[in-house]
Parts: C-alpha cells; structure tokens; sequence
C-alpha cells in the first residue's frame, strides 16, 4: 500500500478507535490536580497537563469524541437531506427546482461559518447545537451536487423505461438514480467531514461548542491561547491532533476520487 | 555653488538642533479602556482611576480608609453641617483658580436629577450647600451620618465650562497632576503630567498575553493586574520588575436566600467548609491573594481582625450535608453563575470539583458579562461569585445586607434578610463614637460570617510589572493608577 494510502489512513483509524473506545479507556478528563498545573509531561501523563492540572492525553481523546460525533453526526444528516433535496429538485425540474437552486444560492452565497456562529449563537452552546448549526450549513453542497449529478443521468434509458413501466416517482429517486450519484457524494462527504472538524474547532473555540469541563480539541486550543508563553503544549498537542485529522480526512478524499473517477483512471 | 550646499547643512544642523526633543513618552497598558472621563458619570474602574489622575477631589483615604483632606480640610460645626476649607492653590487646566464656586457648581450638577449621574444616590443626602468665602463651602445634610466626608470623592469641575455643558467626558478639564493631551481612539489615551511635560499613553490592550508580549518588546512600558500568574513568573524570568500588594478587593461566593437548597444555613455552611481556598490561592494565584473573612479587610478601621477563616474540611461539610439526607447516591444540586471571563471559568471549574468531593454537584453556568451581572440583580441564580471593587466606606454593609437594599432600592441581590443584621447596620450607623461604631461593624461582620450571606474568598493582591529601566511606581491598595505621578524612566 503507498505511502499517500496508509497515511490518512492510519490516523482516521487511529481518531476513530480513540473516538469509539475512549470511554472503555478507564481516562479522567476532569480531574482536576491543582499541584500539576501546565506540567509539560511526567510519567502518567506523557502529553503533558492542562491550566487545571487535567492530563491532555485523556483530553485529547475526550476531545476526538467531541469532534468524530459531531463530524459523523453532521455529515450523516447533511447527506441525508442534501441529498434528497437535491435530487428530488433535478428529477421534478420546474418551479420546485428553481426554488430550491435560489435557497441553495441563498445559502451559498452566505459565508457558511458565519452563518453556523449566527446558528449556534442563536440555539445556545452545546454539542446537539453545534450538530444542527453545522447540519444546516453542510446540506447545501450536497443538494446541489445530488441535483446536478441527477440532471445529467434522468435523461439515461433506465430512468425513461421505469417511467414508461409505470413506477412512481419516489422510487425512481431513491432507487434509480441516487446509487448512480453515490460515488461523487461520498467524495464530498470526505471532504466534509474535513470542513466539519475544522468547524467545530472553530466553535467551539469561540465557546459556542461544547460546555466545561466537557472538551473539544477547539476548546483546548482556546484554553491554551492564554498560556501560550508558559505552556504551548496546551496548544500544540490539539492542534496537531486537528492538523492532523483534517488532512488525512482530506488525502483521503483526493485518494478515493483518483480512484472513483472514470476519466482520471483511464488517462493514466 | 559649495557655498550654497553648506548654507543648506548648516541650515539642516541648526533645525536639529533647536530645542531638545521632548522626554520620551511613558505608554501604560490597560486590559478596559476608560468608558468617560466626567467623574461624574465614571462608574467602572478605569475611568474612575484615570479621572483620579486629571481631577482632584475634596477627600481622599488613608491606608485604613479613613476620610482625610485631599482638596480640603473639613470641620463637622454640628451634626448635620460641615464646612469645607480648601488648602493651598489650585489651578484648572485652562488656568483659572479653582474656588470653592467650582466645588458647589459640580455638586450641583452631580445632584440635578437632569444630569442622572450614577452618583446622586450616595449624595442625596446633601439638604443644601452655601459659599462661606472664595475658599470655603457649607454643606447642609437632611440627616446625620458619620461617614459623609468619605462620600465627597467626584473629582471637582471648572464651574466655567459646566455652565456652557462642555462634553467632559471625551475633552477633561480638571486640577490633577495630568492634562488631557489627546483620545484619538478608544483603546488609546494620552494624558500630560504636568510636573514635568512628560506624556502618558494608556494603550488598551485585551488579551494578557499580548499585554505580556508588548511588554517584552517594549511597544509598552508598565502595566497593572489582570495576568495570569504563571504569565508574571515568566516575566520575572524575563528580567522584567515584579512588585505585588495586598489588595481590598473582596471575592465572594454569593447565595439566594430565597432557594430551597441555598437558604438553608447547614448548605452554605458546608460549602464553606468543602472549599480549599488555600490550595487555590496557592496553585491559581501563585500565593498572589490573602484569605478573606469580611467584606472589609482586617486593616480597615472597621474591619474585624479576629475572625478565623472556615477551614478545610470536607468531612465535616459531608457531615453536615448528611443531615438533611444528602449522600453520594443522592447529591445536591446546584447552578452556580459566574461570567464568561476565561479565568473566572477556571476558578469555578475547581469549584465545581472540590464541591463535588462533598456530594455537592454543581452546575456552571457561564455567561457574558451584561447577561450574568443583569441576572445577578434580579436576583436569578442559586450561588454565583464576583468581587466587591474599591470598598472604602463601611456603608457598603447598610447597600449589601440590609433588608431594605433589595434591588433596585441596593445590592441585597440574595434577598438575604435578618432583623439582627439591619438593627446593628443601624446602630453603627447612628453610634455617638468612634470606638461604639467600630464596635457594632465588628458584630455586624461577626453576624455575617456566621451566617454566610456570602462565602468569603480572598483578597487578591495587586500587581505590578515593568521594564527594567521604570522606576518609582508604588502600588496603591486599591488599585488606582497614582504610582503614575512620580514614575520615571531611567
């Protein structure tokens, strides 16, 4: 397997298995021990402890919960009605579909952060916020990929002969062209995930996210920005954790649309 | 044609060389700028400590905040007349004297409900007041109080320019050892000292660690307070000067009497005793605060210097918790308010877990400051903390404790009320002596911290830190910025 293959890979392995056994882990992520505060690392805790005196190790992996949650949880929601809204507006086609291609230039046309901190300002902090914040920001990308993708395909002889059989609408949708669009959408998806995790940093660092004593690798960053003089590993051990995520999540997009994409193999 | 050229050189050298170029500025970083510089309008701490250094007042305090002459020198002639003799001779800004005229046109102004200043309320107590002479003026109170020179502290504006409304709060006028040069921007003031010409620049800025950094760098040369102690000891490494003082300002945990749970004695009592104030002072202040008992400290002449603080005792505060059926199966809980300020999260976070090792499950909720202070007064939360900031007069307790202070009439945000408490407030208040009146505070703060309206926590201390070649900066106990009078650059 190559390099640019095992890379992304092993670390959204690695977030994931932190994400899904961090609770069987036996960590304290609260655990506030005032006597070791801003210790860069001693022999419990090799990461190092935070202005609380709390490991950052077992922080870090709280944090990974925080962050593949609202990542899965977004994107999953996300897809589902991008997805539907998308390709039912391409199949229908007329005014339904030129309502909703303004609402999604609407949407885009808006910068999507600033709208997600107008979101999550207005629901309040917490995660299930920050979830949906994100959720109604994220479904745009896909509505219109899902629409375009069905605009091209509706016209394929499956698609008229079904029609001709008598077969309803909805079940055209969900049946004959939405697996014909999969591959594309899960590509974005990848890189949704990416943008995801970088949004929910971003939130979380502006304290819109998750709530003390409760962490997200955003809030970490933010609690670290105060002693960055003293103690910078509060802030290098996230934020390499989020570098990191977010560029395997991306090689890993680049990796599967080399390899899903029909045009780029056969030129190669 | 070289003849020329060195008329041109001579010409360039003579230029520099006129004149000495102006000692170089002093730049003070501040983490608030000031919000108005009308003291009669400045209620947060900048202002106030800035509008000290442009104006002067009538009073000042000493260490232990008695009321002594600063403008003037006062006698009491009966129990409700005092009159008020100004001492030597002091000019405005513009240059005109400032008489005892300037003095009755700024109380005036201060006590017209048109002006709506914020400090009306303390001086509504003034029935009249009358110019003796040039120097002096009468006051006339509608009832007795002790303590009214202390209240005579809004700094003293030229009756000139009151009369034609000039905008004080952006262009200053006063008689203090500071000129008003230039407020460009918010975040930017510049003040001249006048002993000397030499210019002050306070320059907002916001984040400590960027306070820090400016500092190192020289882009700023002194500041005050609000760093985190672990950013002061790397200053100190740095080469930079440390100097530290006590302080008065009071924290406290406060509680709503009206709440099932936090109304109860045996409750607060164990959240008293479940506290490890002195880990915290140890370990998040860098031993930077001193134990508090009372809301004025022991060195004020109506402090108590004999109560000792709850000590640490978490079993006792389970204890006491047990007795009215609370368990680690069954914890208490509670919502505990405090602002958003990243520090004030952090202190409530070790809260929250020393109170958890006595089954006390606490709830933090943080909010912006207009929010938290906004539920504060309508008296929405169960337990919150904040600070008393620049105590000076024991009248404090009558605004806090008593139970006519219930918002909006005072600060009795816990609604806490007590018959016992309100009549000692009132026999201070109305004591024929001195050593009496000192004598009803000291039971009335005896009261208190038996009964724990407000669980006292510290005082902290203040700070002070420098570049090396700054020197003569003294701190004051309360904070103010006075040490800029005689700082100097070497």
């Amino acid at each position: 397997m190559p390099m640019r293959l095992w890379f992304p890979l092993g670390i959204v392995l690695l977030w994931l298995l932190m994400a899904l056994f961090g609770p069987l882990m036996g960590l304290q992520p609260n655990q506030i021990e005032l006597s070791k505060i801003l210790l860069s690392h001693d022999s419990a805790a090799w990461l190092g402890y935070d202005d609380l005196g709390r490991p950052l190790w077992d922080r870090l992996v709280m944090g990974a919960q925080t962050s593949f949650m609202v990542a899965v949880g977004v994107v999953t929601i996300s897809l589902f009605f991008g997805t539907l809204v998308g390709a039912v507006s391409g199949y229908i086609g007329g005014w339904f579909d030129h309502l909703v291609t303004r609402v999604i230039d609407i949407f885009l046309a808006f910068p999507g952060i600033l709208l997600a901190i107008a979101m999550a300002g207005i629901l309040g902090p917490g995660v299930e916020n920050v979830v949906i914040a994100l959720a109604v920001v994220g479904w745009v990308g896909f509505a219109r990929l899902s629409r375009a993708q069905v605009l091209a395909i509706k016209h394929r002889d499956h698609v008229q002969a079904a029609i001709a059989l008598g077969v309803s609408p909805a079940l055209i949708v969900v049946r004959h062209l939405i697996p014909l669009i999969m591959a594309p959408l899960i590509i974005e998806a990848t890189f949704g995930v990416a943008s995801v995790v970088i949004a929910e940093a971003g939130l979380s660092f502006l304290g819109l996210g998750v709530q003390a004593p409760e962490a997200s690798w955003g809030s970490m960053i933010r609690d670290g920005t105060r002693y960055l003089l003293v103690a910078p590993h509060m802030i290098l051990v996230p934020g390499v954790a989020l570098m990191l995520v977010v560029l395997a999540a991306n090689l890993l997009g680049d990796q599967l649309r080399d390899r899903l994409d029909v045009r780029l193999q056969n030129s190669r | 044609m070289i003849a020329k050229y060195l008329l041109w050189l001579l010409l360039m050298l003579g230029l520099v060389g006129c004149g000495s170029p102006p000692p170089e500025g002093l730049r003070f970083a501040i983490a608030n700028a000031a919000v108005t510089l009308d003291p009669r309008f400045s209620t947060d701490a900048t202002s106030a400590r800035v509008n000290r250094l442009i104006y002067q007042q009538l009073i000042d305090f000493d260490e232990a905040n008695r009321a002594i002459p600063a403008l003037a020198e006062w006698r009491q002639l009966s129990e409700r007349h005092y009159r008020f003799q100004l001492m030597g001779e002091s000019l405005f800004h513009d240059g005109t004297p400032l008489q005892a005229a300037d003095v009755l046109a700024t109380y005036q102004s201060v006590l017209d409900p048109a002006t709506a200043s914020p400090h009306r309320a303390a001086l509504k107590l003034i029935a009249s007041m009358a110019i003796v002479d040039e120097r002096t003026i009468d006051f006339h109170l509608n009832k007795s109080d002790p303590l009214f020179p202390g209240y005579l502290v809004i700094g003293i504006l030229p009756r000139k320019l009151l009369a034609t409304q000039h905008p004080f709060n952006t262009q200053p006028v006063g008689s203090g050892p500071f000129r008003f040069v230039a407020w460009p921007e918010e975040g930017r003031l510049q003040l001249e000292r006048l002993s000397d010409q030499r210019s002050v620049t306070f320059i907002r800025v916001k984040d400590p660690t960027v306070r820090a950094l400016k500092l190192l760098r020289g882009e700023v040369d002194l500041l005050q307070n609000e760093l985190p102690s672990e950013i002061v000891q790397h200053l100190v490494a740095e080469g930079m000067q440390v100097e530290r003082r006590a302080g008065s300002n009071f924290s406290y945990l406060g509680f709503n009497f009206e709440d099932s749970l936090t109304g109860q004695q045996v409750v607060r009592e164990a959240i008293a005793y479940a506290l490890d104030r002195e880990s915290i002072i140890h370990y998040l202040f860098a031993d930077g605060a001193q134990l508090a008992t009372s809301l004025l400290p022991p060195s004020h002449w109506a402090g108590h210097p004999s109560l000792t603080p709850y000590p640490y005792d978490p079993d006792h505060a389970r204890q006491l918790l047990s007795s009215i059926g609370v368990s680690a199966s069954e914890p208490l809980q509670i919502s505990y308010k405090t602002s958003s300020d990243p520090f004030r999260i952090r202190l409530a976070t070790v809260i929250q877990q020393q109170l958890g090792e006595v089954n006390i499950k606490v709830n933090i909720q943080s909010y912006d400051w207009g929010t938290f202070y906004g539920d504060i007064k309508k008296g929405v939360f169960q337990m919150y903390s904040l600070a008393w900031v620049g105590i000076k007069t024991p009248d404090i307790y009558r605004y806090v404790f008593h139970s006519e202070a219930i918002p909006p009439n005072g600060a009795n945000r816990g609604r806490y009320v007590n018959p016992e408490v309100d009549r000692l407030i009132e026999q201070a208040e109305s004591a024929a002596t001195q050593p009496a009146r000192v004598e009803a505070y000291r039971k009335l703060q005896a009261l208190v911290f038996k009964e724990l309206p407000y669980v006292p926590l510290w005082y902290e201390e203040h700070l002070y830190v420098a570049r090396p070649d700054i020197k003569g900066y003294v701190l004051s106990s309360d904070g103010n910025y006075d040490g800029l009078i005689h700082v100097q650059r070497q």
